[in-house]
């Protein structure tokens, strides 16, 4: 057994340094002197993962047993006993990691990229925020707490979306993406009052054991709770159909766009309903709806990505295409395979992001790919590590995007094989798409005006750094999840296997060993890998033999080719089905319904005080003689009414 | 508890002493320090259940609360006296000696045990405040107060007295717990018009100190011209010093027939949140406000006594503070705007956030408790009251309450209005008011307390 007291104190240090780094930044925004901003904000994060590992150890040292930590009690109401503490499992200490590690390389990251920025200081404070709500979103043990982490999350990506206030578009999308996370945020909120109701508990611990033996499998109640739980889930993670605040969300700065648009936040309902995997196993008919929601994302994103022009677009629709298989894999009840995904995907995601920005930086702040063209002269490092990270989001061997999903896909295909090959066809137009951005980037000749081309520099080491570095990770990343049939043990699927114990009890069948022969997966993986070598080989067929460059703005496009182009027009239906009538619904209630009945309503009672006030304001005549009257006439009445029983 | 008494009352004396002495530096720190050593002595009587003088004064923790509440309130208005009278001529050791004993009258209205100790402490009380009142002696207004508030507070004695009477004469005993014995074991068997009549007359009589409606009528007039200085003491400590009062008579003796005494109380509470609510909607005049506004927090304090729950002693407690520290910042802040601005109207808070920030947040912050907004004293203060009278059914009152609440928050913010939305037009109004020491320490610890019982009320409560 682990001495838990002794890491008390580390668990409540691990969230709470970079909320002191945002209070210290936040505060001081505008004494702080420049070069101590950015670090005090990365050291914030590094401390934080420097704890996160020594915990990890520790817990590793201690025999994987999982723990809580108390701090005190948050709400107590009647039945409702709410503690603020944390839970520290394997998932934690996953998400931990990840967000603590990668976010630390971001904010070193952030030093290079925002220094000419005016709002140095606010951004890292912000950054900081982020972090502390993330990780009580994957620390709290129970869901009040990870729902405070869920919304300050959403806060601080509005904040960050938002980051260039000055620009009203920038501003729409940060509203547009905390509107729509708050949607989702409603289903999430209903699906914990509905647990609480019928569990009447909020803790991990107690809930997922209570809901074990309560619920049957494909009981009404918990395909309620787990589709509101999703619904939460598809607002945070992208998916069909809340995904659009995602590529708007580009607005913000790009290492924003790494953070919290890639490599963190958007992780945060995968968490959750790996987090609630007793829930998911339980109501097999909601894992079918993510199943299919996942993979419909998957491939809606992929055919998007492929037409977009701006850089951070494509990865950003590539970014809702990978959740989709994540979602995908959880549908499977893949869980550990979901997880190993978001791992790898954190890796390579972050790079391309942080990549893209440093394309962007040299390119002063051009963000259009038909512009661009033949900078890996220019831009040596940044190049080698985008075209890592490339071949690792197209699934090619031995990089460390191929493992993870090639785990998804061998799940998909023991459950059904429709989906594996609508997945495989996913996966190579994401080869496609990444390639061709690849491609249109680094190949060929500079597109640009002869301004940019003169002013074209590598990055500062401090962005080229945090890109060697998740290179490396990008690259070996799937040594965590080697798989049996290439010599691996699948370290991580062994290491998660203890959050599934629960599950693996209440509906064994979704467990069963795969029962795959090793030819057949070596097949599998052959033709996955085949379709993304044939993508890549379209893709320089294409965008390097033929020199092909996208059309300009303002050409006319092919019917189909347009309609993918404008992204489905969904933005443009959601305005029309939801926006407007809201719109006209809030213009009728404001020009009749305020006028004509609120304003008549609290006008009055305005008016009938005041008017009130003047009566009652005459009785103070100032003269004692009727004060005195009053006060008797004042004495007879009680006196009347106490003493009724003897005078009548 | 006793030796504060004592103690006060020498002090007083050697404060009328200190007036034969040229220099009257010495005259402030030296009535505060004697404050603060009554303060300590009474705290020592902590955790202690005691009786003095034959069965005439008990302590326990709720009357060292009270008594806390008093003295501190005390400590907290006189360093305002620090500018207060320019003219030098002015009998300053005598106002100080006057206070002090007021304190003792106060002192007594929380520890009786013997309903003529109490009589005593509230005409000690009162008519301190008469001289008080009076004591602008060239201003017609202020001899008008004082003998507005005497002659009627004269015939409220008068009923008092006549009420202690009856008391006596149904029962044959002054103290607070032969009374309970009456009511517990002779009274079984049968009502007693005597001690209703006696109990019905003695509760009229302090609900006039309370400014209860319809026995509130001098209170616009009085406060109006009494010297703010006297009037903020009239507004927190005599006000206290009768709740203190009227809860100990009600919950040592009276629980037994509370369905004798609720209805009176009940609808006085109603009449005066009504009155006192609506008619400071109407007024031009901040301090004439502040008078209606003391009237309607009575009304909110009748509440929690008409509940008589297990915590009614603790919201009583709480409310009290919250109102007392929110009274004292309003005061100081009309004090200074008087005297610089020469204006006691709304009028003359214009544009106050411009050139005092310092002041006109300390007003905002007293004027949130007064109206009962979070992160405020008087938000708690509210709401635990609200709670007891929730507790006790008493839905009416509640109603009332909340809704006059509503009405509070149009008053209380003309001023926040005026300061921060207002510009001023005047050009010698537009002067910075420069605060003195004494008045910033005042309003630094007023609002930082306010805002410490609307943050973290649980470092009051629990003790109660």
């Amino acid at each position: 057994m682990v001495d838990l007291s002794q890491y008390t104190l580390t668990c409540a240090l691990i969230p709470f340094i970079p909320l002191i780094g945002f209070l210290i930044n936040g505060i001081g925004f505008r004494h702080i002197p420049k070069g101590l901003v950015g670090l005090t904000g990365s050291a914030a994060s590094i401390l934080s993962f420097g704890l996160s590992l020594y915990l990890f150890n520790a817990f590793l040292a201690g025999g994987n047993q999982s723990f809580t930590v108390y701090l005190f009690d948050w709400i107590t109401v009647g039945d409702l006993r709410i503690s603020f503490s944390f839970l520290i499992d394997q998932l934690s200490l996953l998400m931990l990691l990840i967000i603590t590690g990668v976010g630390s390389l971001i904010h070193i990251y952030s030093i290079g990229y925002m220094k000419h920025d005016a709002g140095y200081g606010k951004f890292f404070a912000f950054l900081n925020l982020f972090l502390f709500s993330m990780l009580l979103l994957v620390m709290g043990s129970n869901y009040p707490i990870m729902f405070i982490g869920w919304e300050g999350v959403g806060l601080c990506s509005y904040l960050l979306i938002g980051f260039w206030n000055k620009n009203t578009n920038y501003n729409n999308a940060a509203r547009k993406a905390f509107i729509m996370n708050r949607i989702g945020d409603l289903g999430f909120l209903l699906g914990i009052f509905l647990i609480f109701y019928t569990l009447g508990s909020v803790e991990f611990t107690e809930v997922m054991p209570k809901a074990a033996t309560v619920f049957g499998v494909d009981d009404g109640t918990v395909i309620a709770i787990t589709l509101l739980l999703f619904v939460g889930a598809m607002g945070k993670s992208a998916q069909i159909p809340l995904y659009t605040w995602l590529p708007d969300a580009m607005a913000g700065p790009t290492p924003v766009s790494a953070l919290i648009h890639a490599a963190t936040m958007v992780t945060a309902g995968i968490y959750m309903v790996i987090r609630s995997n007793v829930l998911y196993t339980l109501a097999p008919t909601t894992l079918g709806v993510v199943a299919v929601i996942g993979l419909a994302t998957a491939l809606l994103a992929a055919t998007i990505g492929i037409f977009q022009n701006d850089i951070k677009k494509v990865l950003a629709y590539s970014t809702v295409s990978q959740l989709g298989y994540m979602f995908l894999g959880l549908g499977v009840a893949a869980y550990s395979s979901a997880m190993f995904h978001v791992i790898t995907h954190a890796f390579f995601k972050a790079l391309l992001f942080l990549g893209a920005g440093s394309v962007i930086h040299a390119m002063s702040d051009e963000q259009d790919i038909r512009r661009m063209g033949g900078l890996r002269r220019h831009l040596p490092v940044t190049f080698a590590t985008f075209l890592v990270a490339t071949i690792a989001i197209a699934g090619i061997p031995p990089f460390s995007g191929f493992f993870s999903k090639d785990e998804i896909l061998m799940h998909v295909y023991e459950h059904s094989p429709v989906m594996w090959v609508l997945a495989v066809i996913g996966s190579m137009m994401t080869s496609f798409y990444m390639f061709r951005l690849l491609f249109l980037t680094f190949a060929g000749t500079f597109r640009g005006t002869h301004e940019q081309e003169h002013h074209l520099h590598e990055s500062p080491a401090s962005m080229t750094i945090p890109l060697l570095v998740l290179a490396i990770l990008s690259a070996a990343g799937g040594v965590l999840g080697l798989p049996e049939v290439l010599g691996g043990g699948n370290w991580l699927a062994k290491f998660m296997s203890p959050l599934f114990d629960l599950s693996r009890q209440v509906r064994p069948e979704s467990f069963t060993q795969t029962h795959l022969s090793h030819s057949q997966e070596y097949i599998l993986m052959g033709v996955s890998v085949a379709a993304a070598l044939l993508a890549l080989g379209a893709a320089a067929v294409l965008y390097v033999s033929r020199k092909a460059v996208p059309a300009p703005e303002g050409t006319r496009l092919p019917a189909l080719q347009n309609l993918i182009y404008n992204k489905y027009y969904v933005d443009e239906f959601y305005n029309n089905i939801i926006v407007k009538p809201l719109l006209a619904l809030g213009d009728f209630l404001y020009g009749v319904f305020e006028f004509l009945v609120i304003d008549l309503i609290v006008n009055g009672v305005g008016k009938a005080t005041n008017g009130l006030s003047g009566v009652f304001r005459r009785f103070q005549t100032g003269n004692i003689g009727f004060y005195i009257i009053s006060m008797v006439v004042g004495i007879i009445v009680i006196l009347l009414i106490n003493l009724r029983g003897f005078i009548l | 508890m006793f030796y504060s008494v004592v103690l006060l009352s020498i002090f007083g004396i050697l404060n009328l002493f200190l007036g034969f002495l040229k220099s009257r530096a010495w005259l402030l720190p030296v009535t505060l320090l004697f404050l603060a050593t009554a303060l300590v002595v009474t705290l020592t009587d902590w955790n202690k259940s005691l009786f003095f003088w034959n069965y005439m004064m008990s302590t326990d923790n709720v009357s060292v609360a009270f008594a806390t509440i008093i003295i501190v309130s005390a400590m907290l208005i006189l360093p305002l006296s620090r500018f207060y009278f320019p003219n030098a001529a002015a009998p300053v050791p005598e106002y100080y000696a006057i206070l002090l004993f007021s304190v003792v009258g106060a002192i007594l209205m929380v520890t009786y045990e013997n309903i003529i100790m109490l009589f005593l402490g509230l005409e000690t009380l009162s008519i301190a405040m008469y001289i008080l009142a009076g004591s602008d002696k060239r201003n017609p207004r202020s001899h008008e107060a004082a003998l507005k508030y005497f002659l009627m507070g004269a015939f409220a004695t008068g009923i008092l007295l006549f009420g202690v009477a009856m008391l006596y004469g149904a029962t044959g005993t002054f103290n607070l717990s032969g009374l309970a014995q009456y009511v517990r074991t002779t009274l079984v068997n049968g009502a007693s018009p005597m001690l209703y009549l006696g109990l019905t007359l003695v509760l009229i009589g302090i609900l006039f100190k309370l400014s209860v409606a319809p026995f509130h009528f001098w209170t616009p007039d009085v406060y109006d011209g009494t010297p703010t200085l006297f009037t903020a003491f009239m507004a927190t400590v005599v006000k206290t010093a009768g709740f203190a009062a009227l809860y100990k008579i009600l919950s040592v003796s009276f629980t037994g027939i509370y369905s004798v005494w609720w209805i009176t109380l009940a609808a006085t509470s109603v009449l005066t949140l009504l009155i006192g609510n609506i008619t400071a909607v109407y007024q031009q005049s901040f301090k004439r406000m502040l008078a209606y506004s003391s009237i309607s927090h009575a009304g909110y304090l009748l509440i929690a006594v008409t509940a008589m729950g297990q915590t009614s002693q603790s919201s009583i407690l709480f409310y009290s503070l919250a109102y007392t520290l929110a009274t004292i910042t309003s005061f100081a802040v009309l004090i200074l705007v008087n005297e610089n601005r020469a204006g006691e109207s709304f009028s003359a808070f214009n544009g106050l956030a411009r050139h005092n920030p310092f002041l006109a947040f300390a007003l905002t912050v007293a004027m949130c408790s007064l109206a009962g907004i979070p992160l405020t004293g008087g938000f708690f203060g509210k709401f635990y009251i609200f709670i007891n009278a929730l507790e006790k059914g008493l839905l009416f009152l509640l109603v009332v309450a909340v809704l006059m609440s509503a009405v509070g928050i149009y008053y209380y913010f003309r001023v926040v209005i005026a300061m921060y939305m207002r510009g001023s037009d005047d050009n010698a109004v537009a002067d910075r008011i420069i605060v003195p020491k004494s008045y910033a320490a005042v309003l630094a610890i007023t609002t930082f307390l306010t805002i410490l019982l609307g943050v973290a009320p649980d470092l009051l409560v629990r003790y109660f």
